[in-house]
């Protein structure tokens, strides 16, 4: 368990690099990758305007959803693989549709300070591994 | 003139070509195209069948939770086949081979290999996540904790329990086995749709290649057909091609020269056009595609008669023409100046009478009908009296001024059936037919009293007409027109010996003439072995250079009793007698030694030429040219140093060319020998002859170089024979120049040669010796 963590970290810092925030013009961008099945973003993120620049690396098919939460969990569809989209209706910051692998696709948003959660919800992606945490300060 | 040959095929070549282009290019098109199906049916169809393992993928997964749940249960289920179906099958979707049957549901399924880099990955994924969730299955079963180091597919499950670990694994393998179908399903309709669009684009091009190759054929063919209409436009070829409604093509040059519209002209609209005598043959040309040339007459705009000569080309069996091609050329002023030169043959210029060729002719004719009806026929010679005193002291304008009313005096006192020619000079002769001899003397003695009625008056003068008339009756049945004619001339004798002014009708005991000519036939036979005969030479003049480049050899006879004898009256004796062979014979090796004479002594050029006559009678004969030949040969004359001339008439009998005659000059003309047509322009002048007969030169005759100085139709006459001449590559030689100012009207008609008084009389060789020698004098000295 440790090693597969420390496999992961150490994967992760490149990614980690690669998705650093610019800032360019008016509004932010960022770099968004999606693998099977995992997501590497940037963990914390300016207030206002961003542009998430969402690669799926594949080889599955898979979506973004974007919500305003401080909890530590999402809440699932009666499925038990699914986070139920309709109770976190009112925290949707974004949405991006299924992208096929090797696509890459923008999503804008306009982010309000706090505790955001990414994630991809085709069927087990989110409990496969399929999240990530990220905070938007001032 | 259209020839025989190679039809008109348009499509031959170019044309030809582009249809075979077209059919290539089609094929080709079509064999992509159907290959291309082929091929994406079958790949279709085995993706069809990936599609449908890699979707039951799902299901198995999902039966594989319920088998495990079941067993965990109790309940009978068996996890493990459900496992090694998963299994088998994710191996067979990625890597080809055979996926199992799943009981109840489908049979086992051959499977290709996939190809494509985005499936395999999803397939390899789906590879992992099917391990992961057997060995979740199997944790679960044995009642073991998972070690999440064997999760092989990247998940990172943070399950509360090892069934909702099982449930999330079973999901993610679902979720990738439909995504791969999906991906599956894309491809092959990306690709359908590939073949689709590959497919327009083929069919497309094919369209704008088939249109492409389609102009250029329909461009070739406008142009051939353009290049073939404007090659008959422009043609001068006067074109008609007959259907079977009549006339269904034109040429414009047809239209023009009618005067019409080439619609007019369809049809039977030519018809209108075509002299009435002519339309038969036209009728039958269209029927039957015969005869293959004939010449017809069409009417042109200003309603005069063309003559055209027409050649027929049956096409009908063409299936582009359909019809019969006449191709006619006008040949009307040919046909002119064939009717101008016969008419002048055949009548006297002077008086518009006959002359002797056409009354002779009339004679002749009236012999033979005469020998079917029995009907008499009577011959009148007249010869005016006095004449020559008239032509001596008032001149020969005169003279001609006189036989002038003469002849219109003649006519009247005739009856419009009777034929009255002038044989020359003073010398009238008439013809009548169906008279008794009571009517003929009636008729006699009418012309007589007609010609003395009133006197003529010429150049001041009252002049009395009187003649002397010998006259013979045949009374009917077979008749000799020579001897007709011997008889009224020893008639007409008679009437001037008995007192002039008379009618003589001849008896059999005027004949003595008969023994006089016998009398001639025994000296002239002893006169060729006595040396009397010899042979005189007149020479031919070049006339631009004036140099002398031949010479006519002419028989002379001086008899010790006769005095000179005239050639014109012993020939015919010689002739009659059968001399003529030896007569010819003895000139032909006078002048072919002379000849030699003059070349070995180096008195002539290169091309000098010694003509020699040769008569009909001597034509007649074939052995003529072997004797000819033996001559030249004894002598060692090269043949191309000798030349016959001959008269049409010599070579004509009837009308038609005679074969005979034709082989003999044929054969002469081959061994290298030149023939000179004589006379030319006093026979039948046919320029057909021309054609027919090996002809080198032709001789003008001496009637028309006499008024070529004042006549303007003897000007245009004589320009016509030398340029037709030169048309058909003939020399010409005018005869008979007597005046410089012949000579320089006939050397600026571009006329050759040229003989006459002017430049040389007939001599004998010794003379001819000298002017040779004085003309290559200078040449000499100046070489």
């Amino acid at each position: 368990m440790v090693a597969c963590c420390a496999g992961l970290l150490a994967l992760g810092t490149p990614i980690a690099a690669g998705a650093a925030v610019r800032h360019h013009g008016p509004s932010h961008s960022a770099n968004v990758e999606e693998r099977d099945f995992h997501i590497t973003a940037p963990t914390r993120l300016p207030a206002g305007a961003v542009v998430l620049r969402v690669e799926n690396k594949g080889p599955d098919d898979h979506e973004l959803l974007v919500v305003r939460t401080g909890a530590r969990t999402l809440p699932l569809r009666s499925d038990g693989v699914t986070v139920d989209e309709d109770r976190l209706e009112p925290q949707l910051a974004g949405v991006l549709e299924a992208g096929q692998p090797g696509s890459l696709r923008t999503l804008r948003l306009h982010l309000r300070p706090g505790h955001y959660e990414m994630f991809c919800n085709m069927s087990g992606h989110y409990l496969g591994g399929m999240h990530a945490r990220f905070v938007v300060h001032r | 003139m259209m020839r025989r040959g190679p039809a008109f095929r348009p499509l031959a070549s170019r044309g030809r070509r582009a249809v075979v282009a077209i059919l290539v290019m089609f094929a080709l098109f079509s064999a992509i195209s159907v290959i291309l199906s082929t091929r994406a049916t079958a790949r279709s169809k085995n993706r069809a069948t990936v599609v449908q393992v890699a979707a039951r993928q799902r299901t198995l997964a999902e039966r594989y939770v319920n088998d495990v749940l079941l067993a965990l249960r109790g309940a009978p289920a068996n996890p493990r086949y459900t496992a090694a179906l998963l299994r088998k099958s994710s191996q067979a979707l990625l890597n080809g081979g055979e996926a199992p049957a799943v009981n109840g549901d489908d049979d086992e399924t051959h499977l290709s290999p996939v190809s494509d880099r985005l499936t395999r990955r999803q397939l390899v994924q789906q590879g992992r996540l099917v391990a992961d969730l057997i060995a979740s299955g199997n944790a679960l079963l044995h009642g073991t904790a998972l070690d999440r180091d064997r999760l092989t597919a990247g998940e990172k499950i943070d399950a509360a329990n090892g069934v909702e670990q099982l449930r999330i694994v079973a999901s993610l393998t679902e979720n990738v086995s439909l995504n791969a179908a999906r991906t599956i399903a894309s491809r092959t309709d990306h690709n359908i749709s590939n073949l689709m669009s590959l497919q327009i684009v083929l069919g497309i091009g094919g369209l704008l290649v088939a249109l492409l190759l389609g102009g250029a054929l329909v461009a070739a063919t406008r142009r051939q057909t353009a290049h073939f209409r404007s090659l008959v436009t422009a043609s001068t070829d006067l074109v008609l091609v007959f259907g079977r409604g009549g006339c269904g093509y034109v040429s414009a040059s047809v239209a023009t020269m009618v005067g019409r519209a080439e619609k007019d002209l369809l049809g039977l609209g030519y018809a209108d056009f075509v002299h009435e005598d002519d339309r038969s043959v036209l009728e039958t040309v269209r029927a039957n595609g015969e005869p293959h040339e004939f010449v017809f007459r069409m009417s042109n705009r200003f309603a005069e008669w063309r003559h055209l000569e027409a050649h027929v080309t049956d096409l009908r069996g063409d299936r582009r023409i359909r019809g019969i091609v006449v191709n006619s050329r006008d040949i009307t002023e040919r046909v002119r100046l064939e009717e101008e030169l016969t008419h002048r043959a055949f009548h006297d210029e002077l008086t518009g009478l006959a002359n002797r060729a056409l009354f002779r002719d009339r004679l002749d004719h009236a012999l033979a009908r005469s020998a079917r009806s029995q009907d008499p026929v009577a011959v009148l010679l007249t010869d005016i009296d006095w004449f020559k005193q008239v032509n001596d002291t008032l001149g020969h304008e005169a003279g001609d001024q006189l036989l002038r009313e003469i002849s219109r005096r003649i006519q009247r006192a005739l009856r419009p059936s009777d034929t009255v020619a002038r044989l020359g000079g003073d010398e009238f002769v008439i013809l009548l037919e169906g008279t008794s001899e009571q009517e003929a003397t009636e008729l006699a003695s009418r012309v007589l009293q007609r010609l003395r009625s009133e006197p003529v008056e010429i150049g001041g003068r009252d002049l009395v007409v009187g003649a002397s008339i010998g006259m013979i009756v045949h009374p009917g049945g077979a008749g000799e027109s020579e001897e007709l004619m011997r008889r009224a001339d020893v008639a007409m004798y008679a009437a001037k010996d008995a007192g002039r002014g008379r009618v003589e009708t001849f008896r059999a005991d005027m004949m003595r003439d008969a023994s006089d000519l016998l009398g001639m036939e025994h000296d002239l036979r002893r006169g060729l072995e006595q040396g009397e005969v010899t042979v005189h030479y007149q020479p031919s003049y070049d006339i631009a250079s004036h140099t002398i480049v031949g010479v006519e050899a002419l028989v002379r006879w001086r008899s010790p009793t006769r005095g000179s004898v005239p050639p014109d009256r012993f020939v015919p004796v010689a002739e009659a007698a059968g001399l003529i062979h030896e007569l010819g014979e003895f000139v032909l090796r006078e002048a072919a030694r002379q000849t030699v004479r003059w070349i070995d002594d180096d008195l002539v050029g290169p091309d000098f030429v010694t003509w020699v006559n040769l008569s009909a009678v001597q034509l007649s004969d074939r052995r003529i040219t072997d004797t000819v030949y033996r001559i030249l040969h004894s002598v060692g004359l090269e043949t191309r140093r000798l030349g016959f001339e001959v008269t049409e008439t010599a070579i004509v009998v009837e009308g038609s060319p005679a074969e005979q005659a034709r082989a003999v000059l044929l054969d002469l003309h081959d061994r290298g020998l030149a023939i000179a047509l004589d006379d030319f322009g006093t026979g039948f002048s046919s320029l057909e002859h021309l054609r027919r007969f090996p002809i080198d030169v032709i001789k003008i005759d001496r009637s028309f170089i006499q008024g070529i100085e004042h006549d303007p139709k003897d000007v245009a006459i004589a320009a016509n024979l030398v340029s037709l001449a030169h048309a058909l590559r003939l020399a010409v030689i005018a005869e008979g120049i007597e005046t410089e100012g012949q000579l320089a009207q006939l050397a600026e008609l571009g006329c050759d040669l040229g003989q006459g008084y002017l430049l040389a009389r007939p001599a004998p060789a010794s003379a001819v010796s000298a002017l040779l020698a004085a003309q290559r004098t200078p040449a000499s000295t100046t070489a």
